[in-house]
C-alpha cells in the first residue's frame, strides 16, 4: 500500500517527455506546417486547439462514466480516484473549449457566443462537471461520497446523447461555415489540415494521460497520509 | 492581421491554463510527498521507541 | 409481484394521506408556480415579444421551479420525521421506495399542473380546450421524466447539508432535454399541429423517461443505504 511514494518516477518522466514531444510537434504543425486557411485566415488555427480540447472533454467524461460504473460494481477506491481525476481534468479541457470557442467566433462571426448545438452541448457538459465536482466537494470523504458521485457520473453521461439531440433540434439546422465541423475540415480541404488536427489530438491525449497520472498519484498520497494518521491515532 | 490577437489569446489561455494546472498538481504532489515522508519518519521513530 | 405493488401503493398512499392533512406541499408549489409566471410576465417586454411565443417557455419554467420545490420538500419531510429510516428498516425493496416516491411526486405535480393550466390559459390567452388531449400527453410525458430523474437526485441530495441548492445544481443541466422538448412540443401543440408530426421530440422525451427510470432503479440501492 505504500507504493505511492516508493514507486519510481520513470514512468512519470517518460510520460512527461512523450507529452512534451507531442506538444512540440503540435505547435510545429499548427504554426509552421499547416497553410493558412483562405477564407478565415490565421484565426482558423484556433480550431486545432478547440476541436481536440472538445474531444478530450467528452472522452474524459466517458472515463468518468466507466469508472463510476466500475466503482459501483466493485466498490474499490481505485475506480473512485480515476473518476474524480478524470472529472477534474475533463473540466479543465471543457473550460478551454468554452474559452477558445468565443475567441474563434468573434472574429469569424462577429459575436462572442452563438447557440451552436455543439457549443451549447459543451456548455451543459461543463455544468454537469461542475455539479459533479461540487457534490464531491460538499460530501465527507468516504464511500458515500464515492457512491453519490458515481451515480451522477453515470446519469450525466447517459444524458449526453439526449441533450445533444434536444439542442440540435432546438437550433434547427444552422447553416455553418464549412470549416467548423471536423467533417468539413476533412472534406475537400488541404490534407495537411487533417494531419495537423490528428497531431494536435494526439498531443492533447498524451497531455490527458499525463495529467491523469499526476492527479491519481496525488489522490493516492492523500489516502496514504490519511491511512497513516489513522494508524497512529489508534496505536496511541 | 488584426485577428492575430485572437489566436494569441487562445494560446495564452490554452497553454497558460494547462501550465497553471500542471504546476498546481506538481506543487501539491511535492508538498504531500514531504508530509508523507515526515509522517513515515515519525512512525518509524514511534515504533523504534516502543 | 403483488407484495411489490402493494409496497409501492403503500408509499404513495402514505404521501397522499400526509399531504391531504396539511396540504402544505401542494399549496406552496402552486403559489410558487403562479409567482414565477408573474415575474416572467413582468420581466418580458410584451411590446417586442409575442406573448404566445414565450407562453410555453414560461409555463414550463414555472412547472420545473415549483417541481423542484416539491421534490426538495418531499424528501426533507421524510428525513425530518425519520420516515426514511423507517422505510429502509422495513423489508421493502429499495426500488419500491423509489417507485413509490416517484409516483407520488408525479401525482402531486400533475395535480398542480391541472390547476396551473387554466391560469396559464387566462394569462396568455391560449385556447387549451381544443388541443386538450395532445397537450395533456405532452405535459404528462415531460412531468414523468422530471419526476423520474428528480426523485433519484433528491433522494441523493437530501443527505447533503446543502440539499436545497444542490438539487437544482445537479438536476437542471440534466433536465435540459425535457425542458427543450416539452416547451417545443407545447408550443407546436397549441399552434394546432398534431403530435404525429413531431414524433422525434415525442420519441426523445419517451427515451428520456425510460432511460432514467431504468437508471434510477439500478442505482437507487446505492443511495438508499445506511
Amino acid at each position: 500500500m505504500s507504493e505511492a511514494s516508493q514507486e519510481n518516477d520513470s514512468p512519470g518522466y517518460s510520460l512527461m517527455a512523450l507529452a512534451g514531444i507531442g506538444i512540440l510537434a503540435a505547435l510545429v504543425a499548427i504554426f509552421l506546417y499547416v497553410p493558412t486557411e483562405k477564407t478565415e485566415g490565421v484565426v482558423q488555427r484556433i480550431m486545432y486547439f478547440h476541436v481536440p480540447s472538445a474531444w478530450i472533454a467528452f472522452f474524459a467524461f466517458f472515463i468518468v462514466f466507466l469508472c463510476s460504473i466500475l466503482y459501483l460494481w466493485k466498490k474499490e477506491r481505485e475506480w473512485d480516484i480515476y473518476a474524480h481525476a478524470s472529472a477534474e481534468i475533463g473540466i479543465v479541457f471543457c473550460s478551454l473549449v468554452l474559452i477558445t470557442g468565443p475567441l474563434w467566433a468573434k472574429p469569424i462571426w462577429g459575436r462572442w457566443w452563438v447557440w451552436d448545438s455543439r457549443l451549447t452541448l459543451t456548455l451543459v457538459l461543463w455544468l454537469i462537471y461542475v455539479a459533479y465536482l461540487m457534490l464531491r466537494a460538499q460530501s465527507e470523504a468516504g464511500s458515500i461520497r464515492a457512491k453519490y458521485a458515481a451515480v451522477i457520473g453515470i446519469v450525466g453521461f447517459l444524458d449526453i446523447p439526449l441533450i445533444h439531440f434536444s439542442v440540435l433540434w432546438w437550433r434547427g439546422f444552422h447553416p455553418q461555415p464549412k470549416f467548423i465541423t471536423t467533417e468539413g475540415l476533412g472534406a475537400g480541404n488541404d490534407p495537411s489540415m487533417n494531419v495537423t488536427l490528428l497531431i494536435a489530438l494526439g498531443a492533447f491525449t498524451l497531455l490527458y494521460f499525463l495529467l491523469m497520472s499526476l492527479r491519481v498519484r496525488l489522490e493516492r498520497m492523500k489516502d496514504e497520509i490519511d491511512r497513516i494518521k489513522k494508524e497512529r491515532l489508534y496505536s496511541h | 492581421m488584426d485577428n492575430l490577437k485572437y489566436l494569441f489569446a487562445v494560446n495564452v489561455f490554452v497553454w497558460g491554463g494547462i501550465f497553471v494546472y500542471v504546476f498546481s498538481l506538481v506543487r501539491r504532489n511535492h508538498s504531500l510527498k514531504k508530509d508523507l515522508d515526515l509522517l513515515k519518519e515519525t512512525l518509524k521513530k514511534d515504533s523504534g521507541h516502543e | 409481484m403483488n407484495t411489490y405493488l402493494s409496497q409501492v401503493k403503500a408509499i404513495v398512499w402514505k404521501d397522499f394521506v400526509t399531504e391531504l392533512k396539511t396540504r402544505e406541499l401542494f399549496s406552496s408549489m402552486f403559489v410558487f408556480a403562479i409567482l414565477v409566471m408573474l415575474i416572467f410576465i413582468f420581466s418580458i417586454n410584451l411590446s417586442i415579444v409575442d406573448a404566445n411565443q414565450v407562453g410555453p417557455g414560461v409555463l414550463w419554467v414555472a412547472i420545473l421551479f415549483a417541481g423542484t420545490l416539491g421534490l426538495n420538500r418531499s424528501f426533507t419531510l421524510e428525513k425530518e420525521n425519520g420516515c426514511l429510516q423507517g422505510l429502509m428498516l422495513a423489508p421493502v425493496d429499495r426500488s419500491a421506495i423509489y417507485f413509490g416516491k416517484m409516483l407520488s411526486n408525479l401525482a402531486f405535480l400533475l395535480i398542480m399542473e391541472a390547476f396551473l393550466l387554466p391560469v396559464f390559459m387566462i394569462f396568455f390567452n391560449v385556447d387549451l380546450v381544443s388541443h386538450l388531449t395532445p397537450l395533456l400527453a405532452v405535459v404528462f410525458m415531460g412531468t414523468l421524466g422530471f419526476s423520474a430523474l428528480g426523485t433519484l437526485l433528491s433522494s441523493l441530495s437530501s443527505n447533503l447539508k446543502t440539499r436545497e441548492i444542490m438539487l437544482p445544481i445537479l438536476l437542471y443541466p440534466l433536465i435540459v432535454p425535457i425542458a427543450i422538448g416539452s416547451v417545443r412540443l407545447t408550443g407546436q401543440v397549441l399552434d394546432g399541429k398534431s403530435l404525429a408530426d413531431m414524433m422525434n421530440w415525442v420519441g426523445l422525451i419517451l427515451c428520456f423517461d425510460i432511460i432514467f427510470i431504468s437508471a434510477s432503479i439500478m442505482t437507487i440501492d446505492h443511495i438508499l443505504e445506511e
